[in-house]
């Protein structure tokens, strides 16, 4: 083979386009002929290289330039740019307006150098807060004239009292919690229900009794002479009813029915019967 | 100065506890912990130093009259006190913007900034002295709605719900406001070429 037949064949070798015999033929040549050994390096190695290396990266604008071209309609408008820009640094932006404003940021002159702009304020204003005024001289002193009146405040001194009294608070404070404060409405409530309606025995049968007791003293107070023996009846005809039944009916009843309530509808029961003095009675018992 | 930047929980809770005996030690430890942050509140919303010593002032008596009002379980001093403080800070905001008077922020340059003493050369320090006169010469220059959000936003740091409940406006407003706020002190400043582009 002859170097200038090498060199026509160069690229169908490479391709692996030769047939069997010329294939064969070719490596020889490329064995024996220096210079032709060196070119096909040569070209074997540029081959490489093409194919190694890449295209630069496009630029993040070139994506945006495409679909500005194909979709001009999903393009961010200046207005919309800015609205979205604290969104956009806080990062609420949902991807695919997160992408629009990006692109247009890429695109758009304008807009373009706004968000670094506004995150270098950002960053001013924080500056701006860390460096703080000094308070001006005399401030201190008139505030603490203007509330108590008084520019050396040591020598306002608490009075014992009032010091005594939040120390007190104070101490009591986490004792008085409003969880214990329910306790103890419970415990008023109970003292006040047993002292005014539970008789002297303990027993509920002579709840009757203190309550009828107690009707008939009121009544008897009120300076009528007919009705003490009314409510004696009504005691009379109660107790006979509840030793017959002596059920929890009755001890309902009594429970619903206070001292006061009783004297009060033993002076209205009586009142159809004897009107004028049940009327004045009432209102004397009221 | 002497006095911490903020009390714990309970030392704020002791502290007011011993005011409302009437202590005035206790008080002034208060006043003297809380002028600073109040004044450069009251600074911010008025660009004046007259009218926000005038303004701390107010903020301390209402404070002071309030003391019963204070819970500490309901949070340490210094929230309480920063809430109500913002309150009358804006409210008086509000009113100002209601009839305006002729009050340029001409005094910014006759500020004394806290110089700290710590890491940083004079020109440096020079440089974030000049840099706070320019951010609140910017923001001044915002309308009151917006510079209202950005000063609770960014220098503030109020959360959005806080500023909510604070201006008791929609949230969707608040995130608006600080938005356009923001690009708004943006532009401004960088025509002001405080921030480079």
């Amino acid at each position: 083979m002859l170097c200038h037949e090498f060199e026509d064949q160069l690229t169908d070798y490479l391709d692996g386009a030769l047939e069997v015999q010329a294939n064969r033929q070719f490596a020889e040549h490329a064995m024996r002929c220096p210079v032709c050994h060196d070119l096909l390096s040569e070209v074997k190695n540029t081959l490489l290289a093409c194919s190694a290396s890449e295209a630069p990266i496009a630029g993040t604008d070139l994506e945006a330039r495409i679909l500005l071209k194909t979709m001009p309609e999903t393009a961010l408008n200046c207005s919309d740019f800015e609205t979205y820009l604290t969104d956009y640094l806080d990062g609420f932006l949902m991807a695919p307006l997160y992408h629009r404003w990006e692109r247009h940021a890429a695109l758009c002159a304008g807009c373009s150098e706004l968000p670094g702009a506004v995150v270098r304020t950002i960053g001013a204003c924080y500056t701006y807060k860390q460096n703080e005024l000094t308070v001006p001289a005399g401030l201190e002193a008139r505030i603490l004239q203007s509330t108590i009146g008084n520019v050396l405040p040591r020598e306002v001194r608490a009075p014992l009292k009032s010091r005594l009294v939040e120390w007190l608070r104070g101490t009591l404070d986490p004792i008085v919690s409003p969880q214990l404060a329910s306790v103890a409405t419970m415990l008023l409530v109970s003292v006040f229900v047993l002292t005014n309606t539970v008789s002297t025995d303990g027993s509920v049968g002579g709840i009757y009794h203190a309550s009828l007791q107690l009707a008939e003293r009121t009544a008897g107070s009120a300076s009528s002479s007919a009705l003490p023996n009314e409510v004696k009846q009504l005691a009379n005809d109660l107790m006979r009813s509840e030793e017959n039944s002596g059920n929890a009916n009755d001890a309902n009843h009594n429970q619903n029915t206070s001292n006061q309530n009783n004297a009060a509808q033993g002076t209205k029961n009586s009142a159809p019967q004897n009107k004028p003095k049940g009327g004045s009675s009432e209102q004397k018992n009221r | 100065m002497g006095a911490a930047n903020s009390l714990a929980t309970n030392e704020g809770a002791e502290l007011v506890r011993r005011c409302r005996t009437g202590d005035g030690a206790a008080w002034e430890e208060i006043v003297q912990t809380y002028t600073r942050r109040i004044y450069n509140l009251a600074y911010r919303f008025t660009s004046r130093a007259d009218t926000a010593e005038d303004l701390t002032q107010e903020v301390f008596i209402r404070v002071y009259r309030s003391l019963e009002q204070y819970n500490p379980k309901q949070g340490d001093l210094q929230n309480w006190l920063m809430r109500l403080a913002r309150n009358l800070v804006i409210d008086d905001y509000r009113k100002r913007q209601r009839a305006p008077q002729d009050e340029a922020a001409d005094d910014l340059e006759d500020h004394q900034y806290h110089l700290r003493a710590a890491g940083g050369t004079v020109q440096r320090e020079m440089e974030r002295r000049e840099l706070g006169v320019q951010v609140q010469a910017g923001i001044d220059k915002l309308s009151p709605d917006l510079r209202t959000c950005v000063i609770l936003r960014d220098i503030e740091e109020l959360s959005y719900q806080e500023i909510v409940d604070l201006l008791k406006i929609p949230e969707g407003t608040v995130k608006s406001r600080i938005n356009r706020g923001r690009i708004e002190l943006a532009k401004i400043l960088r025509r002001m070429r405080i921030v480079e582009a």
